[in-house]
Order: structure tokens, then C-alpha cells, then sequence
């Protein structure tokens, strides 16, 4: 697989179709990859492909410095693909504007990631090119999907309220959760704002609770459950309980799931004046 | 002075500074980290890490903290400033590399104004070190000239013997108070040389070779190349015992406030922005460039310290594995070519 997406890349770049790939490449440690950006054909042997390709790269295509580099090809599992659909249809980016080298995927992560548990979409549903052998996308049924929350949501409603307390206590406000997220795609974030302060910056506890749910709301409906911003929290903050329970709500109040069809219309900006919400009007 | 410690008599050491006083710090397991925290029982205590995960830094300058108070009346402004934020503690078990990071960061905080948040905790806390007998594939510490048993800004280091006891040795006189404080505790030095279990961390660069490079290369390819992966997040300078920048903020109503001091950092495309919209370091790779400027040349030309102790807590959590030793290694070489 390695060997054909080396091949794959080798062949967008010389033809002129990208101006770079994003890809994984070996990280710093065995245990650990590390995005790279491959511009020229001969540089191919540094992508790679293994467990440990947890990333989502299309959180670089907000980013001006890897924007700049010109068109990519992003090397997309399914569930980072879903990011595409989003972005799409939020009008970040325009189809013609990426192509993508879709994997299929059987799970990242050691231990296994909490999301590849009950993955539904091990070939991504959104690609220019497959690499890997094409697999069948099952559906998994509600309550499994949202398994990681059971035990969460047994708890007393004063339980929950000291549980993220305390979670939040730890909140450092280094923003990783937000800069690693493709979705938090603001130009100029709501806590970069100070007139009026809508957040606090400090990380005091009204602080750290305004943000982290400011957060975990902005992404209501449009989260595809990377768990990067679990994966890159420095105090392990368990954020994608908070982002899965948003998902939860989001899917039982529109019956909606972001990121599997293009032609489905957004839960959270969708507006119709004949909306049979009865709460909307 | 030398001293034993048993590790048997870590329950009585500790029993016996909450006696004298002293609230005390240091690594506790929660969940998959280990912290420095507060604890009330020494079987809280880890001691199988290699480095917690949180560093020294914010005990002395902390996340975020009030450094005063207001009050508006018509013709009348009222301020207040924060008293009792200087606690008589003990942080037990910090790393060498940890502590090293006080005195390097004394000389800033006591420069042109002097930082009495910080002098007064300095002055409070007493640091009780224990040598690292292990380490990973992140830790650098004797490429920036320490040591996994350097005793600088420890007032006591504690070093593994066997795997019961400690050898204890004051590096300060305020060590040497403690130590004398909580005498029962300790047993008698031993006898002849004791087998020092200490790490052997090998030397990834030569920190000799950084500076006259960076002196040349303030503009070169590899600050771009490098930081295409970089996020733009604050998680290195966050963990970095040695980062020290802060942001002053005002929470307050048309009638009363706080100033409040909260930690910032350069990785932050905000850190640098103007009213204007004009940002000097409009770039990651000029951010990145200036984390490692400050640390290996500006710290160094102004203070002769470099800016890093080696710990290697921003390359592990890092995001995308930005890996500081991998720069300093990249350096190395475009400095022999």
C-alpha cells in the first residue's frame, strides 16, 4: 500500500495535476508519524503508511503557510474525508480545488482509536483515487456509535457538572483542540476578540468553561469525530466526549450526520421559511 | 551535607513538612498523566515516570493570576494588591532539568523591573530534586549542558543507591535548613562511594555549534520547511519550563476589575499582531524562528544562559511532531557544511 501511494503521488506531482502532497511521513519516534508536504517527485519515499497515521490532514487546508504551496492531494482516510463533504458544503474549499488519494482503512492509533470502533467508513466516501483494497461501508447502529457516552450519561446531573469542572480545571488555553480542528476554520477565532471580551482568556475556571463550551457549540452538528483535538490536548482533557454527546443531540434532533452526503443540507446554517421546527419559529 | 534517605521513611519525610508547614508538591498520577500537584500522603507519590507531564514553571508563574484589583467611584480609583500568593512549599521529586529552569528564568524575572510574583515564591518554595535514572528518546538535557543528576537550582538532590535509598545531598543553604528541620527522617551517608543510579544520556548535538549559526541564518529555508507541520497552537511554549511570556488583561466591569497575568506564547499568530492589522511575524516559520532564536541566541547574548534545559516536553506533545532536538540536529549539520 505503501508502495502504491508512493507511486500515486509520484505521478500527480510529475503530471502537473497537484503542487503538493499531503501525506504521513515517519515520525520522530516508531510510534509516532508526522504530516510532510511533498512537493517535488523524487521526495515520494518519505510518505508513508501505517497504525500510526492518526492525523487528519485537511486541517492544513486552512493554513496559509501550507496553502501557499499550491494545489494538493491529500492523502484522506474515511473519517478525515467527511471533513471534506463539510468543508464543501460550508464553502471552504472548492471540489477542483483538492484531490484526493482516498485510503481504506481498517483503524489507526495503538491502543485503537476510540472513533475506529465503530467506523462506517473504511473506504472514504469522497476520493479521485482509492488506494488499498475497497471495502464495504457498514452501517453501525445508533446506540453503538455512541457507545463511549453510557457511562457518561448514567451520571447525576451534578456529577456531570463536577466531572467537567474538574476536566476543565486543567485547560491551559494553548488552543491545540482548536488549532489542530480543520472544522475551526475562523480567520479570527471568537476568543481572539476583545471588544467586547466575549471569553475570558485566562485560564481560570470561568474561563476554561466558557471556552470549552464555546468550542465543543461551534462544532455542534459539524463535528466528523477526528478526536484530534483529544488526540493533541496536553492535559487529556477527554474533549470528544463533550463533541460526541453535541453529535449525539445534533443527530437525534435533524436526524443528520455530517460529512456522508454531499447533498444533504446543514443542520446548524440551513434556514427555510417553511421549517417544520416548531421551536424555530 | 549528605545524607540516606529510606524510601520506607518518604511517609514520615512528608508527614513531617506538612508539620513544619510546608504544603507540598510533587508527581501524582492522574489518569495517563503524571503531574506535580499537591499532596497530602506520600503514597500519592509517583516514581516510575520519567518527567511529569506539567513542568516546574507554574508554581512560580502560574497559568493565570490576579496581579490586582480595582475599584472605580467617581472621583476615586481604589486599588488593591493580592497578598498570600507566596506559600511556604515543598515540590518533591521535580527533575534536575526542571530546576535548572529557575535559575536560568531568575535572571529575566529579576532584570530591569523585578517580578515580585516570582521572587517572593522563589524564596518560599524550597526544591527538593530526585536524579533521573531513566529517560526517553526526547529527553536532550546534556546537549544543552546539564546533566539527569545536575544539582543547579535544587536545594536538595535526592539520587537512587539501591532500590530502597536515596543519597541525599544540600545544594543550598535553604537545603540544608530542611534537611536539618526533619533530621529523624535521615540516616547517616553511607559508608565509601555509593553506586549512583543515574541515567547516561548521550549528547545529541553540540550546543557550541547553535549560536554562530543562528547569528548568520535569521533568514534561511530550513524556518519554513521545518514548521509547515506546526499548527500554530501554544502547547510547546505552554509545557516548556523555560517559556516565559505573559499577556495582561483587564476583566472587568465599568466599576471594578482584575489584572489578570495569563501565560502567552510566540507560536500564536496573535502574539505579535498590531492594532493596525500589520503582524511582523506573519508567518509559522517566523514564529518558529523566534522560539529558537530566543532560546539558543537573544537569552544567551543578553543573560549567557541558553533558554532551554533540555526536558524535551514540547517535542512529546507536540501535535505534530515538531521535535526541538531533530532542529538543533538539522542546525548541527547546516553549520558543518
Amino acid at each position: 500500500m505503501i508502495e502504491e501511494l508512493r507511486k500515486k503521488a509520484e505521478e500527480l506531482l510529475k503530471n502537473g495535476t497537484v503542487k503538493v502532497v499531503f501525506g504521513y511521513g515517519e515520525g520522530s519516534v516508531p510510534e509516532r508519524t508526522r504530516p510532510v508536504f511533498i512537493t517535488k517527485p523524487e521526495d515520494v519515499n518519505k510518505l508513508t503508511w501505517n497504525k500510526y497515521c492518526v492525523y487528519n490532514l485537511t486541517t492544513y487546508l486552512k493554513r496559509q503557510e501550507t496553502r501557499k504551496l499550491g494545489k494538493p492531494a491529500l492523502i484522506l482516510k474515511g473519517c478525515d474525508a467527511r471533513t471534506i463533504i463539510v468543508l464543501l458544503k460550508e464553502c471552504q474549499i472548492k471540489r477542483e480545488d483538492v484531490y484526493i488519494i482516498g485510503v481504506t482503512c481498517d483503524g489507526v492509533g495503538d491502543p485503537l482509536a476510540e472513533k475506529c470502533k465503530a467506523c462506517d467508513v473504511h473506504t472514504p466516501l469522497i476520493y479521485d483515487d482509492l488506494v488499498g483494497e475497497k471495502r464495504e461501508n457498514k452501517e453501525v447502529p445508533f446506540e453503538e456509535r455512541y457507545a463511549e457516552l453510557d457511562e457518561y450519561e448514567k451520571l447525576e446531573e451534578k456529577d456531570k457538572w463536577e466531572f467537567w469542572q474538574k476536566q476543565f480545571e486543567k485547560c491551559i488555553k494553548c488552543y491545540a483542540c482548536s488549532n489542530i480542528c480543520p472544522l475551526c476554520f475562523c480567520d479570527r477565532c471568537i476568543v481572539e476578540k476583545n471588544q467586547p471580551q466575549w471569553i475570558d482568556p485566562s485560564a481560570h475556571p470561568r474561563g476554561n468553561l466558557s471556552w470549552n463550551v464555546t468550542r465543543a457549540y461551534h462544532l455542534a452538528g459539524r463535528c466528523i469525530n477526528c478526536e484530534e483535538c483529544q488526540r493533541v490536548c496536553p492535559v487529556d482533557i477527554p474533549l470528544n466526549l463533550l463533541n460526541k454527546k453535541l453529535a449525539k443531540e445534533a443527530e437525534k434532533s435533524f436526524d443528520y450526520r455530517p460529512g456522508y452526503n454531499i447533498d444533504d443540507e446543514l443542520a446548524m446554517s440551513t434556514y427555510k421559511e417553511d421549517d417544520d421546527e416548531d421551536f424555530f419559529k | 551535607m549528605e545524607k540516606t534517605l529510606n524510601k520506607n521513611n518518604f511517609d514520615s519525610f512528608i508527614t513531617g513538612l506538612k508539620k513544619q508547614g510546608y504544603k507540598t508538591i510533587a508527581p501524582k498520577k492522574d489518569n495517563k498523566l503524571v503531574t506535580l500537584d499537591e499532596i497530602q500522603d506520600a503514597n500519592e507519590i509517583s516514581l516510575d515516570h520519567v518527567i511529569t507531564n506539567n513542568s516546574i514553571k507554574e508554581y512560580f508563574l502560574p497559568k493565570t493570576e490576579k496581579i490586582l484589583s480595582y475599584t472605580i467611584e467617581k472621583n476615586k480609583v481604589e486599588m488593591k494588591e493580592p497578598e498570600g500568593f507566596a506559600v511556604k512549599s515543598v515540590i518533591f521529586g521535580s527533575r534536575p532539568c526542571d530546576a535548572f529552569s529557575l535559575p536560568v528564568m531568575d535572571k529575566v524575572f529579576n532584570w530591569d523591573c523585578v517580578d515580585k510574583f516570582w521572587v517572593e515564591r522563589r524564596e518560599a518554595v524550597t526544591i527538593v530534586t530526585i536524579s533521573c535514572d531513566k529517560f526517553d528518546s526526547y529527553c536532550f538535557c546534556t546537549s544543552v549542558g546539564l546533566a539527569p543528576d545536575a544539582k543547579q537550582g535544587s536545594d536538595v538532590l535526592l539520587t537512587k543507591i539501591s532500590n530502597d535509598e536515596y543519597l541525599v545531598e544540600t545544594v543550598t543553604e535553604k537545603g540544608e535548613n530542611l534537611v536539618k528541620e526533619l533530621e529523624s527522617v535521615f540516616s547517616d551517608p553511607p559508608s565509601g562511594t555509593p553506586d549512583r543510579q543515574v541515567a547516561t544520556v548521550e549528547k545529541k548535538f553540540d550546543i557550541g555549534k547553535i549560536k554562530p549559526w543562528l547569528d548568520d541564518n535569521f533568514e534561511h529555508d530550513v524556518w519554513d520547511e521545518f514548521s509547515h507541520k506546526c499548527i500554530g497552537c501554544g502547547a510547546c511554549t505552554f509545557v516548556c519550563p523555560t517559556c516565559h511570556c505573559f499577556d495582561i488583561v483587564d476583566e472587568c466591569s465599568m466599576t471594578k476589575g482584575d489584572r489578570v497575568k495569563n501565560w502567552d506564547g510566540c507560536q500564536f499568530k496573535m502574539f505579535t499582531m498590531h492594532t493596525s492589522g500589520h503582524n511582523p511575524r506573519n508567518t509559522q516559520g517566523m514564529r518558529w524562528r523566534q522560539r529558537i532564536m530566543h532560546k539558543f541566541k537573544y537569552y544567551v547574548e543578553k543573560f549567557d544562559s541558553t533558554l532551554c534545559v533540555g526536558c524535551g516536553r514540547c517535542s512529546r506533545v507536540c501535535p505534530a511532531d515538531m521535535n526541538i532536538s531533530e532542529m538543533l540536529e538539522i542546525i548541527e549539520t547546516e553549520a558543518g557544511k
